[in-house]
């Protein structure tokens, strides 16, 4: 809110000025990142393990090679994840399913990382409404955010993320509600993504996934702290994540269901 | 239980009378043109060596001494001093008008409150020259006490061109911002640009950093005071000023001549009229505007009744998609009595409120977000005068808080219930004012505070962030009620007829909270009382400083030293729900904090040359589990030096100059040390909280006042500025990013707000 604020404000009050500049960061010792995700829409499910780096190096993040990768869930199956290429873990045939709940398990020489996520049952994504979204101070041009069209089941506590693909690029922000305010009623939010620009004759496709609240909470504080310094934000911090042992990323069991339109 | 205290100690009023062939000389000090009282003006007795006083903040003293012929020398800084022969046989109302120096003319002011800073026993007080205000230069010309008062020592700016200030390590919620008593609850206009005080209708500034005397408390860190005009009652006038983004104007007169008067003045920014001439900007919506208006009715002699408000509003937004207002509405209603010759009485009815609303609008669907907090608040003052050596205070203060919180609210139906939580808050306190001997004066006091939650809504308690109990209170049920017992003690010694050491302790409480997750304060953040899970904070205090006068009282020098613990201090976790959570206490922590630092200050009185340098050595530091690992971290406002320099120079008797520059140590904050890859995306890696430092602040403001010859009643004058004389490009904020041209590299970002900043005003008076 604050960024909106101040974006208002010295755009139009204040030419400010900008300029790269350099920081002695301090250097740390490697983390592991885990990005796990299971889902009920493929067979095939992907974790994948790599390294921090310092802030000065590039961005080559390493990979973690020869971990163990297990899955499992509350229904007594379990698969073993074969490393497809280097730090990318893959199943072969272990299904997701909606309603039930997932172990993930890392072993990486010895040091174990554990993480549990449930798969919420679908709220199925009905359409997506497009809705003009002008930029002040810009082109004339006609552009729109998407309001994705479902129905909040009447017990509260479901969350969503929302990924938006726009002529076959995937949008990289992370967009997630919750049903905190309006509960059980048809959504109206709109979707907005800081990079996204919806024009006429675009194709925009809306994948809605149901995640459980750990992995909303882990999207919600990391799109808080994301990296604004003073007047900018909240003081910026690692995202609240539901990996056990000290590791970054997260374990995601989501359902999904997805929409495709070209914006007239 | 209060209304027996009070006869007991009229009967002792009345007592004491009778022991000794004793009289008082009482009254009111004026301004001899435009009727006002003038706060602090004080009152030698030139036949008994060291006795004096001040009279309080509404012009009234009162002086007993053995009967006898006696020469009262009345003084106050600015104004010529006056002699007064009294044969006191009997008690006297003594009224005196005080006339204005005339522009350069050396006031020569008596001993007594010159050096008013070694003798009085308290200590970290700051009153502000509300004629000097305007001569310092700052950011778009429009002079302003807050920033003003930045350049104290203890006293930081929150950020570049703000109003907001920290005080020894507190944070920005915790100064008491009163404007005719009534508590200010955001004090910015503007993002902070602005302060809210209109300097055209002030009359009075007094800052205490922490050493409070009983009749103040509510916070932790500092009191700030500021007094309105009461309105010429003499003859009319008109002042205004017209700026390069703001304009405002004043009037003020007698509505019965010297009996009643008023006083009006507005302001308004017009950046948005310019918007408007630019096709680009011309949605944006950017203002703010404020009105003061005050009465004042004297009864009779002894009877006053004065009326204030404030109502000042900020509008923002683009177009129809995007709007925030937010503002305070203030309103007091007092009245003064002077019960005897020794005994005077203020009771005020103060009300309250700051909200704000926050309205996005996409495609015919709207969300809203908005707070408020309202109060009710009842004062009760008596004043004590028995004799030259004591003064008391004494009273209550009962305030009704309602606390409506935060929330997302959608055009349908389906969000959270917005239901507002209220609570009483309370005080009695005395304090008093004793000059032990000629060496040793004496400020102790009591205060005790409570704070009790009313029925209404429902409170939830947390253990680690989950529900683990909840309190359903019914309206009309009395909840939790936390009682602090506040002792505040300050005492100076004087070494020689210059210099004094003084010590102080003071322990303050705080019932209400501002939350913040941003790392500045923002119109959006929203006021929470105690609850079953927010504990009332504390500080304790203690300083010690020397203070010495040099040249015959024209330099003022201080050292003072302090140390601060503080209880119970309040932060959201590491990615708190701030706007949609069900229940904002379930995402705070808890903590402690600690705050310590030297100040020094050197300040030049009279003559062409006027000014200051002060300098802040400091640490502050907090302690919260659940952030960064509960180890010690420096908290946000921790800034190791702090440096100002202010001059001013009468040039000739049209033109004078100053300039002033600031120095200090970046703020603490929060960089990556590290970075990763989620979902192709960088992400940054935190290993502490505020383990790093903002680049070094400085900057040079140069200023000029040209005042032109009168013409009769039309006074007028120029006031240019430069803001940032340098152009130094101090970091605003510092961001980390992908580098556009490298898309396998990140960069630091660094932004400033401002290079240099010309401005212009034309002030005038009729």
């Amino acid at each position: 809110m604050k960024n909106i604020l101040f974006s208002i404000f010295f755009l139009t009050l204040l030419s400010s000025c900008q300029k790269v500049i350099d920081i002695d960061l301090n250097l740390t010792a490697s983390q592991v990142v885990i990005e796990g995700e299971i889902n009920d829409q493929t067979g095939i499910h992907t974790v994948k393990v790599s390294k921090t780096v310092n802030f000065s190096d590039a961005n080559n993040y390493p990979a973690v090679q020869g971990a163990t990768v297990m899955i499992s869930d509350n229904a007594g199956r379990s698969e073993t994840l074969t490393e497809t290429s280097a730090g990318i873990y893959k199943t072969r045939n272990l299904l997701g399913i909606a309603g039930r709940k997932y172990t993930l398990i890392v072993n990486i020489a010895g040091k174990i990382y554990t993480a549990v996520s449930t798969m919420p049952v679908l709220v199925p994504l009905q359409g997506i409404r497009l809705i003009p979204n002008p930029r002040p101070g810009q082109d004339t041009i006609a552009r729109f955010v998407a309001i994705p069209n479902y129905i909040d089941p009447p017990t509260f506590g479901n969350c969503y993320r929302f990924v938006q693909t726009l002529n076959g690029k995937e949008d990289k922000n992370f967009i997630v509600f919750n049903d905190n305010v309006n509960n059980g009623f048809p959504n109206q939010r709109p979707a907005f993504s800081r990079d996204l620009e919806i024009k006429r004759n675009d194709t925009l496709t809306v994948e809605m996934r149901n995640i459980d609240k750990p992995v909303y909470d882990y999207f919600y504080s990391l799109n808080q702290s994301a990296g604004n310094g003073p007047g900018g934000g909240s003081t910026p911090a690692n995202p609240v994540n539901n990996i056990d042992g000290g590791a970054l990323g997260y374990f995601s069991a989501y359902s999904a269901s997805k929409k495709t339109v070209i914006v007239q | 239980m209060l209304k027996k205290i009070i006869l007991g100690l009229l009967l002792w009023v009345s007592m004491t009378d009778l022991k000794a062939q004793n009289f008082t000389v009482s009254g009111t000090i004026r301004d001899a043109k435009t009727g006002e009282e003038l706060i602090g003006a004080s009152i030698v007795v030139q036949e008994l060596a060291g006795i004096g006083i001040t009279c309080n903040e509404y012009g009234f003293y009162s002086l007993t001494l053995k009967s006898g012929s006696y020469t009262l020398k009345t003084s106050f800084i600015g104004y010529q001093p006056t002699s007064h022969k009294i044969v006191l046989d009997k008690n006297l109302k003594l009224d005196i008008n005080l006339s204005n120096g005339t522009e350069l003319q050396e006031v020569v002011v008596a001993a007594r409150k010159q050096d008013e800073n070694v003798t009085k026993a308290q200590m970290g007080v700051e009153k502000l020259d509300v004629a000097e205000i305007a001569k310092i230069p700052v950011l778009f010309g429009e002079k302003d006490v807050l920033k003003t008062l930045q350049l104290l020592p203890g006293v930081k700016s929150a950020g570049e061109g703000s109003s907001g200030f920290y005080v020894r390590g507190g944070s920005a919620d915790q100064n008491l911002i009163l404007l005719d008593e009534a508590p200010v609850y955001n004090a910015s206009h503007l993002l902070g640009f602005f302060s809210t005080f209109n300097s055209d209708a002030i009359k009075d500034v007094t800052l205490i950093k922490g050493n409070s005397p009983a009749q103040y408390g509510g916070r932790l860190s500092s009191v700030l005071d500021v007094k309105m005009n009461e309105g010429n009652d003499k003859a009319y006038q008109v002042k205004g000023g017209i700026g390069v983004i703001s304009s405002r104007a004043s009037v003020e007169g007698p509505i019965q001549k010297e009996k009643s008067s008023f006083l009006i003045t507005a302001r308004r920014t017009y950046a948005d009229v310019f918007l408007k001439l630019s096709d680009k900007f011309k949605d944006n919506r950017l203002y703010f505007y404020d009105f003061n208006a005050k009465a004042n009715y004297r009864i009779d002699d002894k009877n006053r009744v004065f009326v204030s408000g404030y109502f000042g509003r900020d509008n923002l937004g683009l177009g129809n998609n995007f709007g925030i207002d937010w503002g305070n509405k203030t309103g007091t209603l007092r009245w003064n009595s002077i019960l005897n010759p020794k005994l005077f009485s203020n009771t005020s009815v103060i009300y309250s409120d700051y909200n704000f609303n926050i309205k996005v609008n996409a495609g015919g669907t709207g969300f809203t977000i908005n707070s408020q907090i309202q109060d009710w608040n009842l004062k009760q003052e008596f004043q004590y005068f028995p004799n030259t050596e004591n003064s008391w205070r004494f009273g209550f203060n009962s305030i009704h808080h309602t606390l409506t919180p935060s929330r997302f609210k959608t055009d349908s139906a389906g969000g959270q219930p917005q239901i507002s939580r209220y609570a009483l808050e309370n005080a009695i306190y005395a304090n008093n004012t004793y000059s032990i001997n000629a060496n040793l004066n004496l400020d102790y006091g009591l205060r005790l505070s409570s704070y009790s939650i009313l029925g209404g809504d429902t409170y939830n308690l947390y253990q680690n962030g989950v529900k683990s109990d909840s309190v359903v209170l019914a309206k009309g049920n009395w909840g939790k009620t936390y009682i602090n017992i506040e002792p505040r003690l300050s005492m100076s010694y004087k070494l020689t007829g210059y210099s004094s050491i003084k010590i102080g302790y003071s322990r303050n409480t705080q019932n209400l909270h501002l939350l913040s997750n941003s790392t500045s304060t923002s119109p959006t953040d929203q006021w929470i009382g105690n609850s079953y899970n927010i504990k009332p904070e504390i500080s304790d205090q203690i300083g010690l400083g020397y203070f010495r006068n040099f040249a015959d009282n024209a330099f003022e020098f201080s050292v003072e030293t302090y140390y601060k613990s503080m209880q119970n201090q309040v932060d959201y976790k590491n990615g708190a729900d701030i706007n949609a959570a069900t229940d904002v206490e379930s995402e705070l922590l808890f903590g402690k904090g600690r705050a310590y630092g030297l100040e020094l200050y050197l300040k030049k009185k009279t003559g062409r040359f006027t000014g200051w340098l002060s300098y802040t050595l400091s640490r502050t530091e907090r302690q919260i589990n659940g952030i960064s690992n509960g180890n010690w971290y420096a908290a946000k406002q921790d800034r190791t030096h702090d440096i100002s320099i202010v001059g001013m120079y009468q040039l000739s008797p049209n033109w004078s100059l100053s300039a002033n520059w600031v120095y200090y140590t970046g703020s603490a904050v929060t960089f990556p040390s590290g970075k990763y890859s989620i979902n192709g995306k960088t992400i940054y890696y935190y290993t502490e909280r505020n383990g790093y430092r903002m680049p070094a602040y400085h900057r040079l403001d140069l200023g000029a006042t040209y005042e032109k010859k009168r013409f009769g009643r039309y006074q007028s004058s120029w006031n240019f500025g430069v803001y940032n004389a340098y152009a130094r490009e101090n970091a605003y904020t510092i961001t980390f990013e992908d580098n556009p041209n490298d898309p396998t590299r990140t960069q630091a970002v660094q932004t400033a707000l401002f290079k240099l900043v010309p401005s212009v005003t034309y002030n005038f008076k009729f």
